[in-house]
């Protein structure tokens, strides 16, 4: 068995090395595209301070990755965009676009509506929409994606080293390092989580799945709270990431489903038979709760992140909104905005926790409930 | 609105992404840990078990000891009591054979000086008669040569043995 392991790990050190290398040959583009493009994302008023646009924009996937501003010039990361177009694929950075003013190829970002913010088909002139245009299949490597991509490796790692740490090591040793801190949370997944909502007998086949889903949430929680690359990004406050994990646990939730369950979604035993035949009324309830719950979960998940962000986000914009008015007042509230925001920060750190063992317990409870005993 | 608005090319990615990252750890990160943390635990609970059942047996060990420790006293002490008894027996029986040895010494003893006394009165008694006869004798010379007053000494001599 060891040798087996031995020989996987190669593989995944090439996954994650070529994900790193990915970043590292992005970023000395950053500092060159950024150069030029210094003017655009103040106001008209070199004073003004847009509060909304500086939260949404920073709750909000982008397809650069913006580091800080020094003055009026700008650092950001380009990312690639990857656009489908027509059965014709499109590879270029989104260094482009300029930060949203220029075209490319008949590309460019959308500035109002759905299309905001996002890759869109324009005229020759390079700003009004192309009302012909057909669906643009946009596979760009967005902040989120390399976020997402750098957990990923960075989970992988993780896990991988202290499994590795576990062979050949006596088993009885207290853990060391990275184990010792990770250990506890992994029992506590397996004990408070699996075992209590699916049952002693079923609940090994789902820990694969709820550990990763629970360290996947957790490590991207915590490093949306550090404001510096790469951390900082919203992943687990975005629909689309709480939407595929919502996914992935309906998909193992019916995957694994028995008899039981599906026998108690379309003929539930022990109710009145006039409420599943002429008209089905509990089979429909029962298939909508089937979509409603990780429906829910998806939302949780992503109303508890963006809301955490934006609170953090709101205060940190107030120095500046008051400073805006005044630079005195500025000054004046920053203390007391500081002293929140540290309050703030242990708050997300407990959040983080929090949001991860919920999602999870719920996965869990799904789970629980797609292999009841038969009978129940 | 557009926080609403889930991306194409993020799900993509994400599913991607989520996907390896659950096949990888679940090959290569939970199956190894989830293993060595069963074993551990198993290993654990035989180990708590088996110091239980020690614990068990030291406990009856320990009772058999203060078993055997408390017959092995009654033993040593029957012994002793057996052998003081014993002693005793020897000395009383020492005693009384020494006082019936005793007792037949000073009976012996009792009859030799009877019988020496006997002896002795009796030769006291022949050599009583010869002194009797002897002074008897003088008395008589002497009674011939002063007739009354050697009467009258024979007569007080006789009252003196007589009452000797």
């Amino acid at each position: 068995m060891h040798a087996f392991s031995n020989s996987g790990y190669r593989p995944v050190v090439h996954v994650m090395g070529l994900i790193l290398l990915l970043s590292v040959i992005i970023l000395p583009q950053a500092v060159a595209a950024s150069g030029n493009t210094g003017e655009m994302s103040q106001g008209e008023d070199g004073r003004d301070f847009d509060a909304r646009k500086v939260i949404v924009d920073h709750v909000l996937d982008s397809y650069e990755w913006h580091l800080f501003d020094i003055g009026e010039r700008e650092f950001s990361i380009p990312l690639p965009v990857i656009l489908i177009y027509e059965g014709r694929p499109y590879l270029f950075s989104s260094s482009r676009f300029d930060h949203g003013t220029s075209s490319y190829k008949g590309f460019a970002l959308g500035t109002e509506g759905r299309s905001k913010g996002r890759v869109i088909r324009v005229l020759v002139d390079g700003r009004t929409p192309d009302p012909d245009a057909s669906f643009i299949i946009d596979l760009s490597i967005t902040k989120n994606v390399l976020a997402v991509f750098f957990a990923s490796a960075l989970l992988c790692f993780l896990f991988v080293r202290i499994a590795k740490s576990y062979r050949g090591a006596d088993i009885y040793s207290t853990p060391k390092g990275l184990p010792l801190f990770f250990e506890p949370l992994i029992l506590f997944v397996r004990d408070h989580i699996a075992i209590l909502a699916i049952g002693h007998e079923k609940y090994r086949t789902f820990m694969p799945y709820l550990l990763t889903v629970f360290f996947f949430i957790f490590l991207n929680n915590l490093l949306g709270l550090v404001p510096v690359f790469p951390g900082g990004a919203n992943v687990t406050g975005n629909i689309s990431v709480t939407f595929v994990l919502a996914m992935f646990t309906f998909f193992t939730t019916h995957w694994y489903a028995n008899k039981a369950y599906w026998q108690h979604m379309f003929n539930t035993p022990g109710v009145p038979a006039f409420l599943k035949f002429p008209i089905p009324i509990l089979p429909v309830i029962e298939i909508a709760g089937a979509f409603i719950k990780p429906f829910v979960l998806m939302i949780r998940l992503f109303a508890n992140m963006t809301a955490g962000h934006m609170v953090i986000l709101s205060l940190t914009s107030l120095i500046f909104v008051l400073g805006s008015v005044s630079i005195l007042m500025g000054y004046a509230i920053s203390p007391l905005t500081v002293l929140f925001l540290v309050f703030l920060n242990f708050l997300k750190i407990l959040v983080s926790f929090l949001q991860a063992y919920i999602f999870t317990l719920f996965s869990a409870f799904f789970f629980g409930m797609a292999v009841p005993k038969a009978g129940h | 609105m557009e926080l609403l608005m889930p991306g194409l090319g993020l799900i993509f990615w994400m599913t991607i992404a989520f996907g390896c990252v659950l096949l990888i750890l679940k090959k290569y990160a939970w199956k190894p840990i989830l293993q060595v943390l069963n074993q551990r635990e198993k290993q654990l609970a035989k180990s708590f078990s088996d110091a239980k059942r020690i614990e068990h047996e030291m406990s009856q060990l320990a009772a058999l000891k203060t078993e055997k420790v408390a017959e092995a006293q009654q033993a040593a002490d029957k012994i002793v009591a057996d052998a003081r008894e014993e002693a005793e027996q020897i000395i009383t029986g020492a005693k009384d054979r020494a006082r019936e040895e005793a007792r037949v010494i000073s009976d012996k003893a009792d009859e030799l000086i009877e019988k020496y006394k006997k002896e002795a009165m009796l030769e006291i008694k022949g050599q009583l008669s010869a002194l009797s006869l002897e002074i008897a004798e003088k008395v008589l010379r002497e009674e011939f040569s002063d007739r009354e007053r050697n009467l009258k000494y024979v007569g007080r001599l006789l009252d003196d043995v007589a009452s000797n």
